[in-house]
């Protein structure tokens, strides 16, 4: 299955391919343009498997069935806007002395290696793979996070690495105890996903508990969710721009979707409780550190990387609801906020090389010195917090409905107040940021931002593909059903 | 009781009793050594005590009742240990003695008389020995109790006896986790209880580092000897119960002469190369300082309750 | 191998790993505490080594040398190398928690393990599983040293423990995990390890020193 390899192997041979030529203009577009291949074969693939089922390649090592495929197509949509916003970002950090065309080089062969790394997580037939490709993401993007060597960016990537590497481990220690308990059941399962769903009756429920809850811990360490979310709001600050798009837009997503398929075995094995539990629990915690630390918020690249931790603890309480509804909303509502948040961070990256400063109170009068910049990130953030026509309205509207019919109704009120508080606060951070007058001296002419083109008509483009999905969602209908299918556990 | 057991009983007494001076006379004497020193040979400490036994008992003015009976209990404790344990053999231990909570008991009972002694006197020094001695006793209480429940729980007794009959008879045991572990804890323990280094410095009489030679600064004359004596007693004791615990070969079945003869040769070999060993470990270690003592006394514990842990479940 | 022997040699492997452990919560000097990992690698390959022989398998036997050299020999190497460019800094650890408490919550984190491994256990009770709460309590104190710890090689020890600790949970419930799968954790270990090592690095040129309470950039 050619198709299957085709966004695993094209982004290592683009990073080959970088690391031999380097970074300069004639291979400026290169990512952009393998991104873009990558995202037309990954809808070939959906077609197919939703014409013609799961597909595997390489052993079985690689299974693609409806959700692998949606999270493909999550995956290739947002590594197109951050590869498309990548080289006029690096030529602005390059104009800044911030990077050499070394540093270039490096950041793209990384940025590649880190898509295919998400790519197999995707792809991966057997837990044990999965895991392996969740860890190879961390090790790859601390050097990305680490990449400015301040003193700031130097910190965050060791807190990244050190918090997620020991979440990353709990997750190891469950997928050996998974395993254990799958070489007990007799099924011979091992660590094969759709296996160990099907058998998952057979599972001793004391060791597929430990197991489940360590996996949940774990996975949700590396989505972001509480209580080990410590290192996201550094990680994503500290990150160049389009990293922290990446990062935040589908990395998060990635992991949250090793929860998904944990959660398939663990309802088929404890019953839809456990996982349901402690997945309720982690979304409110999540939740009320988002609102908490939001409010006096004082850094904008920060602020949206909070919005992240919101919206990955909407994630943790649909799927916590369950049900096809609440996890087609789930699936979408990734695309979505990947779409809207990769858009965010990369305006955050030209606001950030415009000002030279990370600070909303350094940032004034937007709307009249970039229009274009300024109704982007507009745009974005009303996205971001739900507002029509954008996807994210959509999904947030049906997880709300969903978790009320699914017996969440209080956990759902509460969450949803906080959702409102957030939302709140980022109009207001924003509108600050956006209006208002220019500090430079009174009576002076704002000056104006520079937006290369680029990077402009990808932000729009993105936007448009978010506000597309949420008004009419009807050509990924299908595969979000066959997807949801899969989650709920329904053959 | 059996005439075989008493006799059994009085040969370990005289043989510790006789033995433990020349014990604390060989430790100094390998310390001396190894310090390039040429040591005041093995004989020593029995000619300190010959010396003291001469002098006049005196008794510091306004000392009661529990200052002059102190040397008695230290002594007689240590006596009855020595006298139950089953050093030597085996076959005459009397059944309700050599428990080894008993034991633990009464050594700890003879520690606790010379404390309360040297809180007796009313001078600085004694007190702030006792209350670092009572410190120390605290800390290390529990781990000999937790030891030796790690070591009672595979043979599901504490009476000694019966641990080291089931020691002797399976020897693979001593190399399992459990036996590891405990040989560690109470290792430390018998480090600490009888005030060697790092814990507490035998040769000190710096006020600011000294335990055990604070409590005992006002005894004079015999007092001095039998508390000096005592206290040699109580170190071949614990170095004695800790090799009959983890090293318990060539201890006796019987009670016949050339077997206990045997049994009191392989102590004798055994305990003084544990001296040896310890003196010589003393040369290359500092003093803790108290504050750190805790630290060592915590660390043992936790190695005990591992020990416990271990037991419960490789057996 | 007869039963007995086993237990025994099971027994005596996981109670070297645990030892080590709390040995590591228990030393001040970060070279001594390298020493001591190192024999915790060894203690670990000595575990696989007695497994690879009770079941007869080479492949376990492969995979027991590749833990020793892994864990005694590679990573170690990398922690003292380490600890040699970080000249001039005091090279002792300052626990967050002093050594006598760390030392009594090590003794609870190991009940707190055996309490959690009852079901590990009960599933297939044999003298190979019966260590499984010893793997879970070194995991338990690596994360306990991990969190306590605040310089930054210190924290990669506890890191490495965790990882030998789960190391000997997977290796302790027969977990036939694929080849591939145990070479990509071997890698990802050895390149985590990697990774902290050259951000140590960096960390020193920027922050001058590789204590932890200078990273207080970045907070709310």
């Amino acid at each position: 299955m050619v198709i299957l390899l085709i966004p695993l192997l094209l982004p290592v041979l683009t990073a080959v391919a970088y690391l031999a030529a380097g970074w300069r203009r004639s291979t400026a577009w290169l990512g952009a343009g393998s991104a873009a291949v990558v995202l037309a074969a990954v809808v070939v693939l959906a077609v197919q498997v939703l014409a013609a089922g799961p597909r595997t390649a390489v052993g079985g090592l690689l299974r693609a069935d409806a959700l692998t495929a949606f999270m493909l197509v999550v995956v290739a949509a947002v590594a197109l806007v951050a590869c498309a916003a990548t080289p006029a970002h690096l030529r602005g950090e390059i104009a800044a002395g911030h990077a050499s065309a070394r540093t270039a080089t490096r950041h793209t062969v990384l940025v590649q290696l880190f898509l295919a790394a998400m790519t197999l997580a995707v792809l991966a037939a057997d837990l044990g793979v999965l895991w392996v490709a969740v860890e190879a993401t961390t090790i790859i993007t601390a050097f990305l996070v680490g990449q400015r060597r301040t003193r700031a960016a130097v910190e965050a990537a060791w807190k990244y690495v050190v918090i997620c590497s020991t979440g990353i481990a709990l997750a190891l220690l469950g997928t050996l105890l998974l395993n254990y308990a799958s070489l007990h059941a007799g099924s011979g399962a091992g660590l094969d996903l759709a296996a160990l769903a099907d058998g998952a009756a057979g599972l001793d429920p004391g060791v597929t508990r430990i197991a489940v809850a360590l996996l949940i811990l774990g996975f949700g360490t590396k989505a972001g969710l509480a209580p080990l979310h410590a290192w996201l709001p550094d990680a994503h600050s500290q990150a160049p721009a389009p990293v922290s798009a990446l990062m935040s837009g589908v990395l998060l997503s990635v992991a949250f979707y090793a929860i998904l398929r944990v959660k398939v075995i663990a309802d088929a094995a404890l019953g839809v409780g456990f996982a349901r539990t402690m997945l309720v629990v982690i979304a409110l915690a999540s939740l009320l550190v988002a609102t908490t630390l939001l409010i006096a918020q004082r850094d904008y690249k920060r602020m949206l990387a909070y919005s992240s931790i919101e919206h990955m603890g909407l994630l943790a309480l649909g799927a916590a609801a369950g049900g096809p509804l609440a996890t087609a909303a789930v699936l979408l509502h990734m695309l979505g906020h990947g779409l809207a948040k990769s858009t965010l961070f990369v305006g955050a990256g030209h606001v950030l090389q415009a000002t030279g400063s990370s600070r909303i109170a350094d940032v004034r009068a937007l709307a009249s010195r970039s229009p274009v910049l300024a109704g982007c990130v507009a745009a974005g953030v009303l996205a971001l917090v739900g507002f029509p026509p954008f996807s994210l309205f959509a999904s947030e509207f049906a997880l709300a409905r969903a978790g009320f019919a699914n017996g969440l109704g209080w956990a759902t009120a509460a969450a949803f107040v906080l959702v409102l508080v957030i939302a709140a606060v980022l109009v207001g951070h924003t509108s600050r940021m956006l209006l208002g007058a220019s500090t430079a001296a009174p009576g002076a002419a704002p000056a104006p931002l520079p937006l290369p083109i680029g990077a402009a008509t990808t932000m729009v483009l993105a936007l448009v593909g978010c506000a597309v999905i949420g008004v009419g969602a009807a050509p990924l209908a299908p595969l979000l059903a066959r997807a949801a299918d899969i989650v709920t556990g329904t053959p | 009781m059996s005439v075989a057991g008493i006799t059994v009983a009085l040969v370990q007494a005289v043989v510790v009793l006789v033995g433990s001076p020349l014990l604390l006379g060989i430790m100094r004497q390998v310390r001396a050594r190894l310090e390039g020193r040429a040591g005041a040979g093995v004989l020593q400490p029995w000619r300190d005590l010959r010396k003291l036994m001469r002098k006049q008992p005196l008794t510091p003015r306004g000392t009661t009742e529990v200052f002059r009976m102190a040397p008695l209990v230290l002594m007689a404790t240590t006596l009855a240990v020595v006298a139950v344990v089953p050093f030597v053999t085996t076959a005459a231990v009397p059944a309700a003695g050599a428990d080894l909570f008993v034991v633990v008991a009464l050594l700890t009972l003879g520690a606790v008389a010379l404390a309360l002694a040297g809180l007796d006197t009313g001078t600085a020094f004694g007190g702030m020995g006792a209350s670092r001695e009572i410190t120390i006793l605290a800390l290390v209480e529990p781990t000999l109790l937790v030891g030796v429940l790690a070591l009672s729980v595979p043979v599901g007794s504490t009476d000694l006896g019966d641990i080291v009959t089931s020691t002797l008879r399976d020897p693979g045991r001593v190399i399992t986790p459990a036996h590891v572990l405990a040989a560690v804890a109470l290792g430390l323990a018998v480090v600490a209880e009888t005030g060697r280094l790092p814990v507490d410095n035998p040769s000190t009489h710096l006020e600011l580092t000294m335990v055990h030679e604070a409590m005992v600064l006002e005894y004079a004359g015999p007092d001095l000897a039998l508390v000096e004596l005592a206290s040699a007693m109580r170190l071949t004791v614990f170095l004695g119960l800790w090799a009959t615990l983890f090293a318990p070969w060539g201890i006796a079945g019987t009670t016949g002469p050339g077997a206990v003869a045997l049994g009191v040769a392989v102590f004798a070999v055994k305990v003084t190369a544990l001296g040896a060993g310890l003196a010589g470990a003393e040369v290359f270690l500092a003093k803790l300082r108290l504050f750190r003592t805790p630290e060592l006394l915590a660390g043992s514990f936790v190695l005990a309750l591992l020990a416990v842990v271990a037991s419960f479940f490789f057996g | 191998m007869s039963e007995a022997l086993l237990t025994q040699l099971v027994g005596l492997g996981a109670g070297a790993v645990l030892l080590t452990a709390v040995l590591v919560l228990w030393l001040r000097e970060l070279a001594v505490v390298i020493r001591v990992f190192a024999a915790q690698g060894v203690a670990l390959a000595g575990l696989v080594a007695v497994l690879a022989v009770h079941e007869g398998s080479g492949e376990l036997a492969v995979v027991a040398v590749g833990v020793l050299v892994l864990r005694a020999g590679l990573l170690p190497h990398l922690l003292r190398r380490a600890l040699s460019a970080a000249e001039g800094e005091r090279r002792v650890t300052r626990p967050l928690v002093n050594v006598a408490a760390s030392l009594l919550a090590a003794a609870v984190l190991t009940l707190l393990a055996l309490a959690v491994s009852q079901p590990l256990v009960a599933l297939a009770p044999s003298p190979v599983t019966a260590a499984i709460p010893v793997g879970m309590a070194v995991v338990l104190i690596g994360f306990f040293v991990l969190v306590t710890r605040r310089r930054a090689l210190s924290q990669l020890t506890g890191f490495l423990l965790m990882d030998n600790g789960i190391t000997a949970v997977g290796f302790l419930t027969g977990a036939g995990v694929a080849l591939i799968v145990e070479l990509g954790v071997f890698l990802d270990v050895l390149l985590a390890v990697l990774v902290l090592g050259v951000l140590t690095g960096r960390m020193r040129d920027v922050f001058g020193r590789t204590d932890l309470d200078e990273l207080r950039e970045l907070h709310d």
